[in-house]
């Protein structure tokens, strides 16, 4: 699948000053799927909204978003539905955990619905993300750090062909960033699918296909 | 999946959808058993009529000061008798014939005290009349005037006038034997014929002095002199007489008639009006319940605002966000039916076994249309709750 934004911008970037944008300023954005696209930019500058328009839980925007040349805006219910089971995933920068499961539960929440990992491969990544002995716990009891990982995990429990990770290791020490981005990338590469990640900064250690500034 | 609904029906009220549950069973219980209940009255009412068939019902006028100084007519005309006929619980229509000369009666008997008394007739055609009698005929060869009275004089005479007044009560049979003199007078001194007359009947239908059709239109035509005048009374048969039309028809042309022949129309018609003050109540019952589950539900989606648009985003389609509630509310829809549907029944048990003690035949089962009633009702109630709830959940969505 393809990304391609034509001349998009959230509206609310429209009263702010984009110069130097490499993603506002430009005439057409393309993102490849297979290729990792890191977009660096400080707060207020429009990361969260270009992944959210991308996802579908943005209107407000002007231009166009193209998923495989089809234009968003046709999209219905059923293929937003579709689309964030099967095509995209997205690592919220909010979590959206439930804090009342247990984070074993949230992942299934997320893994039941088409069974993509099975239970020996989330321990696997839970014990490389250093997750293993948090999984029967409470999310809503875990620190922010373990949460964050609890959400990147759960976003991997699906088939994808663009990960949308949105300043996903902003509470995760560099160290464990680091493993953390490893296992992210070994599931892009399984799926062949293209990775966009947001940051505000430190991303120079993170291997990049692409680096962009917003 | 299972997720799903362990994530949303963590935000239910339970008193709320309790108490909606409570209502709408109360609601429908109500409802279903007066449903049940009219129809068995209405059924055992109609087997009643069954064993009496068609019922007559003889009109009159109601009498008012305007007749008494003879200002209005107490008779129906013809206009009026072909309304009463048009009726649709008029099966026969039948007016009364009257003598228009005068007619008295007197004793020659050494056996009883010899009597002298003016007299009227009034005549219907036979197929009316509940007397039997192989002596109910009439010739102007044989002269022999066949005379039915109602019932009642020969009560008021036997248990009445007759203990009071020291005289012997008289059985049917032998009344039956009093040859009875009957002076028919035409216009004119002396223009007059005796015939004899008996008694050969009594009426529980008719409370009229009745000679034989055939016999009143000859003697009129023979003696009569008096203006013609509009029958007074007219008979009427329906073969439905519980249809409250009847006594809503009488009612409103100011006709009237004895009051017990109509008991079963009237008994319907209180019975329909406490029927449908049961439905207006039950409907209302039920209106409310209904809001009360629309309500529960919407606070419950409402509570749970921020799951629904965290499953939203996680892929989860509002149609299967609000699969939980539907799931739930299908519960609740199916309780309701099942226990309105066994209270009613076990009302309908109790009152049909009250009812036997009293003789009457009324069904312990349920009709089928309560059934119906109870299905299509909840289906109702379901599918709209249904639709509220998706859009409910639509909206949160994205």
């Amino acid at each position: 699948m393809t990304i391609q934004l034509d001349k998009m911008i959230p509206l609310p970037m429209l009263e702010q000053d984009t110069t130097g944008s490499g993603i506002w300023e430009i005439e057409s954005v393309r993102f490849e799927q297979g290729k990792t696209y890191i977009i660096e930019a400080a707060s207020g500058r429009g990361k969260t909204s270009l992944l959210s328009v991308i996802y579908g839980i943005r209107k407000d925007y002007r231009g166009k978003v193209y998923l495989d040349h089809n234009d968003i805006n046709d999209f219905t219910w059923r293929d937003w539905s579709l689309l964030r089971k099967e095509k995209l995933s997205f690592i919220f920068q909010g979590l959206e955990l439930f804090d009342n499961l247990t984070a074993l539960e949230n992942i299934q929440l997320k893994n039941s619905i088409s069974n993509h990992q099975s239970p020996q491969k989330i321990e696997e990544m839970a014990e490389r993300l250093g997750l293993a002995e948090f999984l029967q716990r409470k999310a809503g009891i875990l620190s922010f750090g373990q949460q964050q990982r609890v959400a990147i995990l759960r976003a991997l429990c699906q088939p994808f062909d663009y990960l949308l990770a949105d300043e996903c290791f902003s509470h995760i020490d560099r160290e464990n960033s680091l493993k953390a981005y490893q296992v992210i990338r070994e599931e892009c590469e399984s799926q062949k699918a293209g990775l966009i990640l947001t940051s505000l900064n430190g991303t120079d250690l993170l291997e990049a296909h692409v680096r962009m500034k917003l | 999946m299972r997720y799903l609904y362990s994530i949303l029906w963590k935000d239910h009220s339970r008193t709320h959808l309790l108490w909606a549950f409570l209502g709408t069973t109360a609601g429908f219980v109500l409802l279903l058993a007066g449903i049940q209940f009219y129809l068995d009255i209405k059924s055992v009412l109609s087997q009643n009529q069954d064993l009496m068939d068609p019922e007559y019902i003889v009109i009159n006028k109601k009498v008012n000061i305007g007749q008494t100084l003879g200002l209005v007519m107490a008779g129906f005309s013809p206009e009026e008798i072909e309304e009463i006929a048009s009726q649709p619980f008029a099966d026969q229509v039948a007016p009364f014939l009257s003598n228009n000369f005068p007619v008295s009666g007197y004793t020659e008997n050494e056996r009883f005290p010899d009597f002298y008394t003016d007299l009227f007739f009034e005549a219907i055609p036979d197929e009316y009349i509940d007397v039997k009698s192989e002596d109910w005929n009439w010739s102007p060869e044989s002269g022999n005037i066949p005379i039915i009275i109602p019932q009642d004089y020969l009560n008021l005479y036997n248990f009445g006038f007759a203990p009071s007044q020291g005289l012997p009560q008289i059985p049917k049979g032998v009344i039956s034997m009093i040859n009875i003199n009957i002076r028919l007078k035409g216009q004119g001194r002396g223009n007059y014929d005796d015939y004899p007359g008996r008694i050969v009947g009594f009426s529980n239908r008719i409370h009229s002095i009745l000679v034989p059709h055939d016999f009143l239109i000859w003697a009129n035509e023979k003696y009569g002199y008096f203006k013609k005048t509009d029958p007074s009374q007219v008979i009427l048969v329906s073969k439905d007489p519980t249809d409250p039309a009847i006594i809503k028809f009488l009612e409103e042309k100011g006709y009237d008639t004895i009051r017990e022949k109509l008991k079963s129309s009237r008994m319907n018609i209180i019975l329909k009006f406490i029927i449908s003050f049961l439905v207006v109540i039950a409907s209302i019952i039920i209106a409310l319940a209904f809001l009360v589950f629309l309500l529960s539900l919407q606070l419950m989606i409402s509570r749970s605002s921020e799951k629904i648009r965290r499953l939203n985003k996680l892929g989860y389609h509002y149609r299967e966000i609000s699969r939980p509630y539907v799931v739930l509310l299908l519960i609740l829809m199916v309780g309701v039916t099942g226990l309105s549907l066994l209270i009613t029944s076990i009302l309908t048990r109790q009152f049909s076994s009250m009812a036997g003690e009293w003789s009457l035949d009324i069904s312990s089962s349920l009709y089928g249309i309560i059934y119906g009633t109870a299905l299509g009702l909840i289906t109702l109630i379901f599918f709209s709750n249904v639709v509220a709830i998706l859009v409910s959940t639509k909206k949160l969505c994205k």
